[in-house]
């Protein structure tokens, strides 16, 4: 009998199936992978922000040495002689990327310019901004949670029930009623029919209710209906049925059990909703003329100050980048297991 | 996710599927499609709805006029068709740029892996930390606002919603045991394509971008109203809420009916996705 | 103390779920009810319980202790949980809170941590100790291994001293070592005047526990007695036809001799070698599963990869099939194996067919591709007494016996030379595995061609290979 050799190679076949590669996992603790993960988006953002405004100095209508030597040395003194001075100064004449280089290495040494309407120092100018948002965005996210997750948990309880059916009508109604809409209608309401609350302006604390007001009611629904949701799920799961079964009593288990892990999902849905938070304070300040980054963004785009511009979006951006990372780092402290999928955004 | 339809049996034919709509989303697909008609009846009925008629300030609703004029004697319900018109087409060719876009770069990253996913995943991280508003108002700062300018800054907002999605969800299809067995068996990518992703992408694309079309429609009369949208002699819907406030007293229905309008697309574009699903 | 079910009855929607008229559980005699899914078999564990779904309505009565309860009622039993009567969860990975620390979820089931946490804690590292895992009481649910779960799961549900102890699948998803290791544990709560009932399907785990076993079918009770009794020479048909059913005495022309297991087949050792490996490694997370592993596969070899679950044969298979890279070693594969013709069976089907289309759109693709015979698909349906009005259906809408013969037909269609089956049965019932083995042998049979199965079940393993590779992990 002849045996034919066996053919063998290889690598004659490719592999069946070729997907994405496994994420590398490192041996860095999770929290220091989360920090380094939202460091790298803080960068990328910024540098998107600071290329788009370079690519909107670009395109700025006029010449722009006269621009800028306008806003160095106002508007009357502006000669030939001077732009000619802050073109050769800048650079202005060198090819586009050399202009970007020197762009991104001025923000990289935190020098945010000037502000081309004022003419005064932009980090100085944005101080106020700054904490007025921030003052805005954390009562308006205190506001919706300290709402919408006992109402959550309250219509859980009773699924199909009166106050679970009013919570969907509220969810519809706020989708329904946009964030701009809303504010017209409280300001009607209260500061010109009623007089109650002050409708616009800044300083003292009453100025802030209605401003937060209408940032919250959408944002407290949407708790309210992930809370519920997720409530409602956790009490079919496996793990409190058997705290039941184990003996321990309603209210011990939702302490114990319930409450904990369903922080764990609203937590996250925090971070989900972070954009649409930031997206609504940009316009609820321009409603209100509230002192922050929104309404600064705005002006600064009607007057193309790009250098405000650039400053307040990347602003509102690390914002944005801040709310997550603290949303990763209190998801982490809750939540033992390993993340395989990052939570969204 | 499942829908209100989940009963019927794959290989039924569309359009007895259709007939399984709920109730509530019959009532918000009538009210969307009327709200069609009405933008574009409007553009026969209202061939210019930026003629204006001082003498005709403020004139209250009557038959030929069922929503009066303005302060500037124009038809209200003319603008008012314009607006809509505007708005719904802006909204839907945003939302179909980014879908395809963003579709299209998803599969590519789950698919390819490496360096091509590592980049688009990377432009993915920076944007979705940008609030759509903001790249739009980034992107009118950079070319002088028009219309064009916020089609857009829209698509360009809203392509990474569907990349994350797509991305994800493609990665999970593609490593799974039925695109496994597809290799196995080399029924080749057009299967994959076909068989595997398209099936499963579909509801969710279909559902993400019936909400886009809402959140677009949203952000541009967020913009008219704030002032930095489209430019005040083209009717939209936002602009007119604006412009119409301040005569609020003697004719609410002039901001009234844009805020309708806005509230009629809202709505109908929730109720049409059946039942509230949080994402 | 005994526990006694009179008339007990779950519907749902005017359909009978259960109907069991009469039940007598005693202490220190183990109580266990066997039968396939569907049989109901689990509503009684709930309804005895109080832990009916919603939607069932329920009539009957429960004594315990002397006080009768009324099964539709089914607050009133929630006082007795923990105290007197205590649920023991299938899966128990599931029923562990994944946020919070084993002692503390065991600890929260003693009376005595409600007044007094510190010493709730001590209980709970106490009982831990004595079940061997002292060492689990600061950990996460998700860093333990199913035995260790299942010996947690056992504490938290048995801490609070009730006397009742409803076991509910407790062997599901367990490995040989980790069942032995629960019948201890059952055995010792009868042996110190417990009651017992466990609901199970597994045939052995009822030999084990001895004491009175029921047989379930279509809501009712077919057959009753001591355990060495119904389980060994059975009465009721039903019963042997269940018996019949398990791996280790099947009759069939394919089944290898179990006795001879030394001796090892290799059909035609001078074929041509389809699959070689030679030394190699595969490990994940720093844990190696196995190394120096050399195997030849050559046409109509049987080889079985069988061990725990976790030990790794499912990526060792993996490897075989290329479909990973190992971490060292080689992999050859012949030529002939190139264009389809090596072919792999899922442990759940449903997620190996597209899971949105019709599953003859799938078919259909393969046939367009690999054209076979006109007339093949018809033709092994028939052999596989499937109805092609399946083939319309799409995966979520079809059983998992019947899907996975029809992935079977969708291996067989592109005429393979090596099928990897990675535990193709070991989510069906005893009477649809036998069933779907068959399919499958009597087309390996009939092909000639290879097959490499990956299974836990030991007698499965002997019972269809010629050659068993034990894999440890």
């Amino acid at each position: 009998m002849t045996t034919v050799p066996p053919t063998l190679a290889a690598d004659e076949v490719e592999p069946a199936v070729r997907g994405p590669a496994p994420a590398r996992r490192g041996t860095l603790p999770p929290v220091a992978r989360v920090l380094a993960r939202r460091a790298l988006q803080a960068v990328s953002v910024t540098l998107l922000v600071s290329t788009a405004c370079f690519v909107i100095v670009q395109n700025l209508p006029g010449d722009m040495a006269y621009r800028i030597a306008a806003g160095r040395y106002g508007y009357d003194r502006v000669t030939t002689a001077s732009a000619d001075a802050v073109r050769a100064d800048l650079g202005l004449d060198a090819p586009a990327w050399q202009q970007l280089a020197r762009w991104w290495a001025d923000l990289a040494q935190f020098d945010l310019g000037t502000s081309l309407v004022t003419g005064g120092s932009v980090v100085h100018e944005l101080r106020l901004p700054v904490t007025s948002s921030l003052q805005l965005a954390a009562t308006a996210l205190a506001l919706a949670v300290a709402v919408g997750a006992p109402v959550g948990m309250a219509a859980a309880w009773r699924p199909g029930g009166l106050l679970d059916r009013l919570t969907t009508v509220w969810v519809a109604g706020t989708r329904a009623l946009p964030p701009f809409l809303l504010g017209l209608l409280l300001i009607m309401l209260f500061s010109v029919h009623l007089g109650w609350l002050p409708a616009v302006g800044h300083g003292s604390a009453s100025n802030v209710v209605l401003p937060a007001v209408t940032l919250a009611v959408g944002l407290s629904g949407l708790f309210a209906r992930v809370t519920r949701d997720t409530v409602a799920q956790l009490r079919g799961s496996g793990f409190v049925t058997f705290a039941e079964t184990k003996g321990l009593r309603g209210r011990a288990v939702l302490a114990r059990h319930v409450l904990r892990n369903a922080g764990v999902t609203l937590v996250a849905y925090v971070g989900a909703q972070a954009l649409i938070l930031i997206e609504g304070v940009v316009v609820v300040e321009s409603l209100f003329a509230w002192p922050g980054l929104g309404r600064t963004l705005v002006h600064a785009i009607f007057w193309r100050d790009v250098p405000v511009i650039q400053a307040a979006a990347v602003a509102l951006a690390l914002l944005v980048v801040l709310i997550n990372t603290v949303v990763d780092v209190a998801g982490l402290a809750l939540d033992p297991r390993p993340r395989w999928r990052q939570v969204v955004p | 996710m499942s829908t209100a339809t989940t009963t019927v049996p794959a290989h039924w034919p569309r359009w007895q599927r259709l007939r399984r709509l709920s109730p509530t989303q019959r009532c918000a697909a009538a009210a969307l499609v009327l709200l069609g008609l009405f933008a574009v009846a409007g553009a026969w009925v209202w061939p210019d709805p930026a003629a204006q008629d001082l003498s005709r300030f403020l004139e209250p609703p009557s038959l030929a006029e069922p929503l009066g004029r303005d302060h500037l004697g124009r038809s209200v319900a003319g603008r008012l068709a314009s607006a809509t018109r505007l708005s719904l087409a802006t909204a839907v060719a945003c939302v179909a740029t980014a879908v395809v876009a963003g579709a299209l770069a998803g599969v590519l990253a789950a698919w390819r892996g490496g360096i091509v996913d590592t980049v688009l995943h990377g432009l993915s991280e920076a944007f979705v930390a940008l609030p759509a508003l903001l790249v739009v108002l980034l992107v009118s700062a950079m070319s002088g606002g028009g219309l064009w300018t916020l089609y857009a800054g829209l698509a360009l907002a809203q392509w990474v919603e569907y990349f994350r999605v797509v991305r994800a969800r493609s990665a999970l299809v593609l490593s799974g045991p039925a695109v496994e067995a597809a290799g196995l068996l080399q029924l080749g990518p057009l299967h994959v394509l076909r068989r595997h992703l398209w099936p499963d992408l579909r509801p969710l694309l279909t559902t993400m971008a019936t909400f886009g079309v809402g959140t677009s429609v949203l952000a541009l009369s967020t913009l008219g109203f704030v002032g930095v949208g489209i430019a005040p002699p083209t009717p939209e819907l936002g602009l007119m809420i604006t412009e119409a406030f301040p005569y609020y007293d003697e004719a609410p229905w002039m901001s009234l009916a844009p805020a309708l309008v806005l509230a009629t697309v809202l709505v109908g574009l929730l109720g049409l996705r059946g039942k509230e699903s949080v994402s | 103390m005994n526990m006694h079910v009179q008339g007990l009855v779950v519907t749902h929607t005017g359909r009978t779920l259960l109907d069991v008229d009469d039940l007598r559980l005693e202490r220190g005699r183990a109580v266990t009810i066997v039968g396939e899914s569907g049989s109901g078999k689990s509503l009684l564990a709930h309804a005895v319980m109080g832990t009916l779904g919603a939607g069932l309505e329920a009539q009957g009565r429960v004594v315990i202790e002397g006080t009768s309860y009324d099964v539709a009622e089914r607050r009133a039993r929630r006082r007795l949980w923990g105290r007197v009567m205590a649920l023991l969860p299938q899966e128990p990975v599931l029923a562990l809170d994944p946020t919070m620390r084993v002692r503390g979820q065991v600890a929260e089931g003693a009376a005595s941590f409600w007044s007094d946490r510190r010493s709730g804690y001590r209980a709970a590292e106490e009982v831990l100790g004595t079940l061997g895992v002292a060492g689990a009481a600061r950990r996460y649910p998700h860093t333990l291994s199913g035995g260790m779960a299942q010996r947690v799961a056992f504490a938290a549900a048995t801490i609070g001293g009730a006397r009742v102890l409803i076991a509910d699948e407790p062997s599901k998803g367990l490995d040989d070592h980790a069942r032995n290791d629960l019948t201890v544990l059952l055995h010792r709560h009868v042996t110190a005047g417990g009651i017992l009932l466990t609901i199970t399907h597994d045939l052995d785990l009822g030999r084990d526990l001895g004491g009175d076993v029921l047989v379930m079918r279509d809501a009712g009770i077919v057959e009753r007695g001591p355990a060495h009794q119904v389980l060994i020479t059975p009465s009721h048909p039903y019963t042997r036809r269940l018996l019949a059913a398990e791996p280790g005495r099947w009759r069939h022309l394919w089944v290898r001799d179990r006795t001879s297991g030394a001796t090892e087949r290799t059909a035609d050792p001078g074929g041509p070698t389809l699959v070689q490996t030679d030394r190699v490694a595969k490990g994940f997370a720093g844990r190696t599963l196995f190394s120096d592993v050399s195997l030849t596969i050559r046409p109509g070899d049987r080889l079985a990869l069988a061990g725990p679950s976790g030990s790794g044969k499912t990526t060792l298979g993996n490897v075989l099939l290329r479909l990973l890279q190992p971490d060292a070693g080689s992999v050859r594969h012949t030529q002939e194996l190139a264009g389809g013709r090596l072919q792999k069976l899922y442990q759940d089907p449903a997620v190996a067919f597209p899971s949105r289309v019709p599953i003859g759109a799938a078919l259909a693709d393969v046939v367009r591709r690999h054209r076979p015979a006109p007339g093949r698909l018809t033709s092994l349906l028939a052999a596989m007494r499937l109805d092609e009005s399946l083939l319309q259906r799409t995966p979520g809408q079809v059983s998992g016996g019947e899907l996975q013969r029809l992935s079977i037909i969708r291996a067989i269609l592109v005429d393979p030379l090596l099928i990897f089956a990675d535990e193709p049965t070991s989510r069906l019932d005893l009477v649809t595995q036998e069933e779907t083995m068959c399919c499958l042998m009597e087309q390996v049979e009939r092909s000639g061609c290879a097959l490499v199965l990956v299974t836990h079940n030991q007698a499965l393993a002997h019972t269809v290979a010629d050659r068993v590779l034990a894999v440890a992990g």
